[in-house]
């Protein structure tokens, strides 16, 4: 493969002199969606602000990222030329789909940016609080149809902890899963279930004109754009971003890790990352290095639980 | 698309291999439904229900088939030429098994040589650098400008630079 | 009139000779990518996007949608002559268009093509222009129930592409049903059929199929039937434009394909294939030369080309009042506008009225530019099968497997499109028909879907599939499309059909 013989040649060039890494990025999916813009977005950044001199992207898609994963831990051991783009949504299809893969076969390297999970109805609806639906949850949990992304999702996540914070059974959520592509937004919208779940992102547009009601988020700070409260000053204990993050590969020595970390801060702080991520409305919940795994291990953890409680992990 | 029928004899025996074949994916997707627990929430139906109505459809479609095949009027099937097919099979797989040995203008040079043999066109010293030629100029507009990425080997990046 | 004023104002803006010079080469660089067999509008628009980086915002916008209109014509000029269609929207296309084209009428379909493209893509984006805050109102009305509804109605036009035998037609979709089991299950989350290959997860992608079963397949017969070097060529005689009688035939098929693809589009769980199945069920019902259908009626190239066209507008009307992106295409689009600030959303109307119109504007210049371009190109493009096979065949399956590759390289995908390669020279060889499988591949997992969301909502309750007057007619039409012909045949064996087709002639 041309990548692992450049990789080679590199590793060698950059044992003897320190210039410009070249990268390789892989985006565990097809052209078009988040992690491949994410990671097409890098690519630009890191070649217009000099911390790589050429960087190619590589789409490896496959079920949440699991295939692209399962392929890059098993072909670029030691290389610290190649990356990987992830997310939370990764977490969760890991657990589901039982890969034999996970994120500790890499090397976690940072968030780069993140969004918080709304919580939303029709405007016309009479639920104005989260608590409203709550209530109509506890009454009666099989009423209350939830429109939302992919079963086992970040959105079906939050749908189950919220349940369980709440004090009702997680298996009894009638959680109906949308394909992606806006499809739940318009059954939103067209009255067509109770309440939605989707990226905060998704929804600030149909409240600006009007249209929908955002009852909560799921992070623990409130999302700029919207005054909806936190699931957590409601009074539920839930705290959920979907975030995407970068991974180096795994079996990388202290400094060759320490490399990548450098590049990769030094593209977060960049300006270039920064009018980037305000382009593409993406927020910067950056954390890097031992914070982020210690933030990663905790929430493998929750995620592992909840889904086990949903029932869709045995 | 629907068979251009020609002369030939009447293949009575494909129908029965059909309906085996029919029947044979129509029983996978059963017992692959009797493997999956059926939650079927609050829909009632679940993730079993559409394998089981496909599989069971299958295998009466396979029946349907096995009992017109004693009418002998499936299809009339003009003579084939194995040598062909095995030729254009074979060069995928070469171009499979090789693609990310050898790289992509060599890989899809060699199905492109094999499918000109398949046609009649036998000269692999002709062939062969045409279709890798033409490969590695596809390879540069869609790797190098297009930036698809494509599976490169020594020789493109001996001269692309990878 | 202000959006009138608009419009005139985009076009103004679109005149300049300079943007012209854009849009030209977006059309043909749209074109030539397109025209590539087994490459599809979704790739050609992802690989050519980045081309249009770093010019102002009017000149990379009338270049994008050059790309957009360009690619989608070029997907149906190799599927009408080469069969070899690249997206699930062309499938239907080459159905009669290459029965044409092996009839030596290849001109005549490709110009059809060509004008339907442009009438059905003028209409559609004139209706954008002033019908779509009222479409996209009605297009939410549709929930699950009514798309369950319009599946069923879609299943059953589907029928028209049996051919002959109703066993076999129903054998081919069955076996489109069965693959589409394959991979996750949308609603649990539960694997099918994937038998622990993580590659299977994602199900069997429908332009792997499709290229495999039309390009591969197609490869495969014509090979086997080869008998040494010596082969007779087919010979591509006849004229290359359009008789008065194409004319007369043809243009009914473009209005109708124009009224059923931009609604279809606009719907959020639409698409441009569902448009094209259902405009070709109509057109075979509809014709005065039902006979013709699956040897070359002209109609079934201009209607469905037409709503596939239209419905690639239609696309839009989601994209730009609400921000959904209902097809990979348009999720691509919707990356392209972010780059011009352009945020997709119900206020964009408001907020960005220069760019919206620009769009539009942009929208039908490409179209007319696309026209021009093409409609002599058609000569160029049938002296494409004057080309020898082995170099032809040689070169398509060259293509077919940079598709492949392009999108996801992995060798588990090409070995799919080995084997369904295979299938679809075994499935020609006793004479199923091959679009079938993929219409059940498309249709089976969306009717599936939308029938267990409709009744998870209603919590099982299986009244709620005719609880709206509109979902409820929807079956009915589906019933009555179903029963009546069955019922005639059954009278006759076919012969009041005849009949009834003969009297109106």
């Amino acid at each position: 493969m041309k990548h692992a013989i450049l990789g080679a040649a590199f590793a060698v060039a950059t044992a003897t002199a320190a210039f410009a890494e070249n990268y390789v990025i892989m985006a565990p999916a097809a052209p078009g969606g988040g992690w491949d813009a994410t990671a097409r977005t890098l690519q630009e950044v890191m070649v217009a602000e000099g911390i790589s001199g050429n960087v190619q992207v590589q789409n490896v898609p496959g079920a949440g990222g699991t295939v692209g994963l399962a392929q890059f831990a098993a072909s670029t051991s030691g290389d610290a030329t190649q990356l990987i783009v992830g997310g939370y949504v990764m977490v969760g299809a890991i657990l589901t789909n039982a890969s034999p893969v996970s994120l500790a076969d890499v090397t976690p390297i940072a968030r780069l940016t993140g969004e918080a999970v709304a919580i939303a109805v029709p405007t016309a609806s009479e639920l104005q609080t989260i608590n409203d639906l709550v209530e109509m949850m506890k009454a009666d949990p099989g009423a209350v149809s939830w429109a939302g992304g992919s079963a086992g999702g970040v959105d079906h996540i939050t749908v189950g902890l919220l349940a369980k914070a709440a004090g009702i059974d997680p298996t009894k959520i009638n959680y109906v899963a949308f394909s992606g592509g806006g499809e739940a937004l318009a059954a939103i919208l067209g009255n067509q279930v109770t309440a939605g779940i989707s990226g905060v992102g998704e929804f600030l547009p149909q409240v600006e004109a009007g249209s929908m009601r955002i009852l909560a988020v799921s992070t623990d700070t409130r999302w700029p754009g919207t005054d909806a409260p936190t699931l957590m000053e409601s009074g539920y204990d839930v705290n959920v971003q979907n975030w995407r993050m970068i991974a180096a590969a795994p079996g990388l020595s202290d400094e060759q890790k320490a490399a990548v970390l450098a590049d990769i801060d030094t593209l977060a702080k960049s300006a270039g990352w920064k009018s980037a991520l305000e382009t593409k409305n993406w927020a910067d919940t950056y954390l890097a290095g031992a914070d982020f795994e210690a933030q990663l291990a905790k929430e493998i953890e929750a995620t592992t639980a909840i889904l086990k409680d949903i029932g869709l992990v045995q | 698309m629907t068979g251009q029928s020609g002369t030939g004899r009447r293949p009575d025996g494909a129908a029965f291999i059909i309906a085996a074949l029919l029947a044979g994916f129509g029983a996978v997707l059963l017992w692959d439904a009797s493997t999956i627990p059926d939650r079927g929430g609050y829909a009632g139906i679940g993730p079993a229900a559409m394998p089981k109505v496909v599989g069971w459809g299958l295998i009466v479609l396979a029946a349907a088939t096995f009992l017109g095949a004693f009418r002998g009027r499936l299809a009339d099937v003009p003579r084939q030429n194995p040598v062909p097919l095995i030729l254009i099979g074979g060069g995928l797989v070469l171009q499979i098994a090789l693609l990310n040995v050898v790289g992509f203008s060599l890989a899809t040079g060699i199905l492109f040589a094999a499918t000109a043999a398949a046609f009649g066109k036998r000269n692999l010293l002709v062939t062969l650098p045409i279709g890798t030629a033409l490969a590695f100029g596809l390879y540069g507009l869609f790797d190098g400008i297009l930036r698809l990425n494509l599976p490169g080997g020594l020789l493109e990046t001996l001269i692309y630079g990878g | 009139m202000s959006t009138f004023d608009f419009l005139l104002q985009g076009l103004g803006t679109a005149m300049q000779p300079m943007i012209l010079m854009y849009a030209l080469i977006g059309v043909t660089l749209g074109t030539a990518v397109g025209v590539l067999p087994g490459i599809g509008p979704a790739l050609t628009v992802a690989l050519l996007l980045p081309v249009t980086y770093g010019l102002d915002p009017a000149g990379s916008l009338i270049m994008f949608a050059g790309i957009y209109y360009g690619g989608m014509y070029g997907g149906s000029t190799t599927s009408i002559l080469l069969n070899t269609p690249g997206e699930s929207a062309s499938i239907v296309t080459a159905l009669e268009g290459n029965r044409m084209a092996k009839a030596g009428r290849g001109g005549p379909a490709l110009a059809t093509a060509a004008v339907g493209s442009f009438v059905a893509g003028l209409l559609a984006t004139l209706a954008l222009a002033f019908l779509a805050p009222h479409i996209v109102k009605l297009a939410l009305v549709f929930g699950p129930r009514e798309y369950f509804a319009l599946m069923m109605l879609a299943f059953v036009t589907v029928a028209a592409a049996f051919g002959e035998s109703t066993l076999k037609g129903l054998t081919s979709l069955f076996i489109g049903l069965g693959l589409a089991t394959i991979g996750i299950d949308g609603l649990t989350g539960q694997a099918r059929m994937s038998f622990g290959v993580p590659q299977l997860l994602d199900g069997i992608e429908v332009t792997t199929l499709a290229v495999a079963m039309f390009a591969l397949g197609e490869c495969l017969f014509v090979a086997a039937q080869t008998h040494g070097l010596h082969d007779k060529v087919e010979a591509i005689k006849g004229s290359v434009k359009m008789t008065a009688a194409d004319w007369r035939r043809s243009w009914p098929a473009w209005l109708r394909g124009s009224a059923i693809g931009f609604p279809i589009g606009a719907m959020p769980a639409g698409g441009a294939d569902i448009a094209s199945f259902l405009s070709y069920g109509t057109e075979k019902r509809m014709s005065k030369h039902p006979d013709e259908f699956g040897h070359g009626a002209i109609e079934g190239v201009a209607g469905p080309e037409a709503a596939n066209n239209a419905a690639a507008a239609g696309t839009l009307v989601p994209l730009l009042t609400l921000g959904l992106p209902t097809t990979a295409t348009a999720a691509i689009m919707l990356a392209g506008f972010q780059q011009f600030g352009l945020q997709p959303g119900p206020l964009l109307f408001a907020t960005a009225p220069q760019l919206v119109w620009g769009l539009i504007a942009s929208l039908l210049i490409a179209n007319v530019m696309l026209l021009i371009l093409n409609l002599p190109l058609i000569r160029f493009w049938v002296m494409l099968l004057r080309i020898p096979r082995p170099w032809l065949y040689a070169g398509i399956l060259m293509f077919a497997t940079l598709g492949t590759i392009g999108v996801n390289p992995s060798p588990v995908e090409l070995t799919m499109l080995l084997i369904f390669g295979f299938l679809g020279y075994g499935l020609r060889l006793y004479g199923y028909p091959i679009a079938p499988v993929v219409v059940g591949l498309i249709l089976g997992p969306m009717a599936e879907q939308q029938l267990r969301r409709a009744l998870a909502i209603a919590q099982g309750d299986w009244t709620t599939l005719v609880s709206t007057p509109l979902s409820a007619s929807l079956l009915a039409i589906a019933a009555l499309a179903l029963v009546v012909p069955m019922l005639l045949r059954l009278r006759g064996k076919g012969q009041v059909l005849a009949q009834i087709a003969g009297d109106s002639d």
